[in-house]
């Protein structure tokens, strides 16, 4: 890895203000130039770096199941607000980081980095 | 960030798909008037040296777990995103207070033509850019 990578070590787990996200493509625009509702259409999807799960929550009826992960616990707490708010049961939040996931080996058939690397 | 990556290919399936998607810091974003019909650019806008610092980074832990074989890449692209503002000094604040880009548009036109428009509707639009990869096998990994 390359001097500036290590040094960016130390910033694993930043994350910008959620409502930063109001700013930034409609999950759906975004989903479709990435080639469509078939990537995420019956999959178990992560959603790394959700903050308040605007993508999480967009995908959530293609998806079979969608969890999100973000370090920020009040981007979390809102994203479970939407997500009830909405009626949606196949759609998990959790506080976490990126470098220990909390999921086991091989339960997820796609993983989405949105704005998030 | 290798470390997070590495971590996302444990916890996908082999085969699944890894999304990376983010601004794209290697072109300018563009300040533009909209008109009734298309637009007239204003200026051009940089990201942050820092951000660039950022990006490349992302960049390089991307490249480290693609020659590790842990992902094989598939597809990449752009879009580009269009965010409003309803005058230019919307805009200029927006520039001020967001830490990706740099702080100023860089002018393609002169005082004047932004004093005289400045109340006209304005977009900055950047690109994003995504790219997809394929989890490889455990026991294919190098």
């Amino acid at each position: 890895m390359t001097t500036n990578a290590g040094k960016s070590l130390g910033d694993v787990g930043k994350h910008v203000p959620a409502t930063s996200s109001a700013l930034r493509p409609r999950p759906l625009d975004e989903l479709r130039s990435w080639g469509g509702e078939d990537l995420v259409r019956g999959k178990r999807v992560l959603d790394l770096g959700c903050g308040d799960g605007r993508f999480a929550l967009a995908i959530a009826p293609y998806a079979s199941r969608v969890e999100g992960l973000d370090p920020d616990e009040e981007a979390i707490a809102t994203a479970r607000s939407s997500a009830r708010g909405a009626g949606l049961r196949n759609v998990r939040f959790k506080v976490g980081a990126a470098q220990r996931l909390p999921y086991r080996d091989g339960v997820f058939d796609v993983v989405i980095l949105s704005w998030t690397l | 960030m290798v470390d997070a990556l590495r971590e996302t290919h444990r916890v996908l399936a082999p085969g699944g798909i890894l999304v990376d998607a983010r601004p794209d810091s290697r072109v300018f974003a563009y300040a533009e008037r909209t008109k009734a019909r298309g637009s007239q650019r204003f200026g051009l806008v940089s990201t942050s040296r820092a951000e660039l610092v950022n990006d490349r980074a992302s960049d390089g832990a991307i490249a480290r777990v693609v020659r590790d074989g842990l992902f094989k890449r598939r597809r990449r692209g752009r879009f580009w995103h269009r965010v409003p503002f309803g005058s230019l000094a919307e805009l200029r604040l927006y520039l001020w207070e967001h830490l990706r880009f740099v702080r100023r548009a860089r002018w393609v036109v002169d005082a004047a033509t932004r004093q005289r428009y400045s109340n006209d509707r304005f977009v900055i639009r950047r690109a994003v850019r995504y790219e997809l990869f394929e989890a490889t096998s455990p026991d294919r990994r190098s």
